[in-house]
């Protein structure tokens, strides 16, 4: 059990730099999860704390301890490699006991333990098997086992359900998720899948181009994101951006309606990026903010998403799943004034 | 035209790979078959290249059996083989698995221990055989000398004569099992070692446990095209034994060398057939071996 630290962490390749400045607490027992772009540094990020690489600039602190010149087998973590890393050449056994080589417990012990793994894992019946007889998902499960047996202080996931097929990967999280909450160690998941970070994480670190954009809890970064990045990256499908403008009554669409938004901060012509989720832009209710035609349905079941052709951009709307509009048909979008949202045009940055 | 429209797919694909595959076909048949079946037939009868061949029956094969000189050279050949495959084995695995470590004039190494494999064996035979020479020509005694230790006979003694001839044959080998030694390391996912590095284990376990076990089919390939390689050893020995080729009393002599002097030599086409026989057989036998005790369990 432990806490991450890391303090202004910056890491060049080259004359590239990769990681600018990342500074992150991780709490005992937390489940944090880094998400972005690939080649935003996310895992270039957890092979610093792995030890697999070496920071440029910058500390890792791992339960108190600054790791920095530690290697990766003193500083009590485990990995979970994206494409497992387990031996095709070893069963599922030797592989999971493979992280037991080095360890001080005596020979009983080291059963005893590879057995609770096993167990817990659901895996005892596959011990004596060789990775290519088993699934995709059982594969994992040897990787997560292998891991697991050391008793880490922290976990490190990288990408680990990416090569899992979507139904799989649903059930992978899942059972990931109730591990934490069995186990209770602090891990750390990197991930590509805004879903896979959204379900699973206590905190979620968004990075991009090495910097790190907003942390915070799923509803945070989902309710309030810090930039039209994340506000982006973040909700599927993304959140719609209309660039407008600060007037005296509130904020004007471009072409289209003003809205009665009333920020003090504002000066009055400073342009603005306003943003309106799919789930909270509906046919005519709230407050009108865009009139268009309808070019495409993507019924869903429950509702069915519209894009509506504004001026040239499209925009999605949630509508009905029983009765939507038809294609062609013109409607006028509106959403509830608390749910819109107000960037810097220039910067990016979140006005409310 | 219409018969080939009314094939199925499969059926034209067929017709396609044959249409390819018949030069191929014709010329094995007529450069390597029909020879090999000739060589065989020839084994059974007495034939001095010009003269009529006569039935001779397994006459060849018993005089083979009774010929102190086939045993010394069927030694010889197995020696090569049993040293020559392990010491190449090694010294070109500890060479790549350094190599593939290294970035610093990584291609200019690679090129240098690439460059024996793409040299005339002939010339190599020759500026070896003068390292070898006595003092004061050749390179290794004369270093032995300045340091004051006596001069050691590699050529002209019957029992240094053989490694002698079979260390620039080694080194003839190295480049190119280097290469593919290089080519399986670099096969291994480098998210294994990582693995092993977050466990902590040794270099050693990672090395026997990890690395040389993931290697297995680029092992058993080497084994294979070295064996088979040893077993066919012919030009080095020849070119450094030139006035007694095999010699000094058999000592370097491998199968082909014996083969080849009985044929071109001796002008006995029916005794070296005999032996060519013999030849087909142990490389066989030796291959199937080989690939079976290294096959995946």
């Amino acid at each position: 059990m432990a806490n991450v630290a890391l303090r202004n962490l910056g890491k060049t390749f080259d004359k590239t730099t990769v990681l600018h400045d990342i500074s992150l607490e991780v709490a005992d027992g937390e489940f944090v999860v880094l998400v972005g772009p690939s080649g935003c540094g996310k895992s270039t990020t957890l092979r610093i704390i792995a030890g697999l690489e070496e920071a440029t600039t910058g500390e890792v602190e791992i339960a108190g301890r600054v790791v920095n010149n530690l290697e990766p087998k003193e500083r009590n973590i485990a990995m979970v490699f994206q494409n497992y890393a387990i031996y095709p050449h070893m069963s599922v056994r030797k592989n999971i006991g493979f992280g037991l080589r080095t360890s001080a417990l005596s020979k009983p012990d080291r059963i005893k333990r590879l057995e609770e793994v096993a167990a817990l894992l659901d895996m005892t019946d596959l011990l004596d098997r060789k990775p290519a007889q088993l699934s995709g998902g059982q594969r994992q499960r040897v990787a997560i086992g292998r891991a697991m047996v050391r008793d880490p202080a922290v976990f490190l996931f990288d990408e680990p359900l990416s090569n899992l097929d979507a139904q799989l990967r649903t059930q992978m999280r899942l059972e990931i998720k109730k591990l934490h909450q069995r186990v209770g160690n602090t891990i750390i998941f990197v991930t590509h899948d805004q879903v896979e970070a959204m379900t699973m994480a206590d905190r979620i670190v968004i990075l991009k181009d090495g910097v790190i954009q907003q942390v915070g809890t799923p509803s945070e970064v989902y309710h309030k994101p810090a930039n039209t990045f994340v506000a982006g990256f973040i909700g599927a499908p993304s959140m719609n951006m209309m660039a407008a403008t600060a007037t005296s009554q509130g904020i004007r669409l471009f072409n289209g309606p003003t809205v009665a938004l009333v920020q003090s901060d504002l000066t009055v012509g400073q342009p603005v990026t306003l943003g309106v989720r799919p789930d909270d832009l509906m046919v005519g209710t709230g407050q009108v903010l865009a009139e268009g035609q309808v070019v495409v349905q993507e019924p869903l079941g429950a509702e069915t998403l519209i894009y509506v052709s504004v001026d040239g951009t499209e925009v999605i709307a949630k509508a009905s799943g029983r009765t939507p509009p038809a294609v062609g048909e013109t409607v006028r979008l509106g959403a509830a004034t608390e749910n819109l949202h107000l960037f810097d045009a220039a910067t990016g940055a979140a006005l409310r | 035209m219409k018969f080939y429209r009314n094939l199925t797919i499969k059926q034209k694909q067929i017709v396609w790979a044959w249409g390819f595959l018949a030069l191929p076909v014709l010329f094995y048949s007529v450069i390597r078959f029909y020879p090999t079946g000739n060589a065989m037939l020839i084994s059974f009868q007495d034939w001095n290249l010009l003269g009529s061949r006569t039935w001779a029956g397994w006459d060849n094969y018993t005089k083979l059996w009774h010929d102190p000189v086939f045993w010394k050279v069927f030694a010889n050949t197995f020696i090569y083989l049993l040293l020559g495959t392990p010491i190449s084995l090694v010294i070109s695995f500890v060479i790549a698995y350094n190599l593939d470590k290294l970035r610093f004039m990584h291609g200019f190494l690679r090129m240098l221990y690439f460059l024996p494999f793409m040299t005339s064996a002939v010339a190599m035979a020759w500026v070896w055989r003068w390292f070898y020479q006595p003092v004061p020509i050749g390179l290794f005694n004369n270093v032995l000398a300045s340091l004051g230790i006596p001069q050691i006979e590699f050529l002209r003694s019957t029992t240094n004569a053989l490694p002698s001839v079979l260390a620039p044959a080694v080194w003839a080998g190295l480049g190119f099992q280097i290469i593919i030694f290089m080519a399986g390391l670099r096969a291994i996912p480098r998210s294994y070692y990582e693995a092993a590095r977050i466990d902590g284990v040794s270099t050693w376990t990672v090395l026997f446990e990890i690395t040389i076990p993931l290697l297995k089919p680029t092992i058993v390939f080497i084994v294979v095209f070295s064996s088979i390689g040893f077993l066919r050893i012919f030009d080095h020995v020849f070119n450094m034994t030139t006035q007694d080729p095999g010699g000094p009393l058999n000592a370097t002599k491998p199968l082909v060398l014996m083969i080849y002097d009985t044929a071109f030599t001796g002008f006995d086409m029916g005794y070296a057939a005999a032996q060519t026989v013999v030849l087909f057989l142990i490389l066989l036998l030796v291959s199937l071996i080989q690939l079976r005790i290294l096959r995946d369990r």
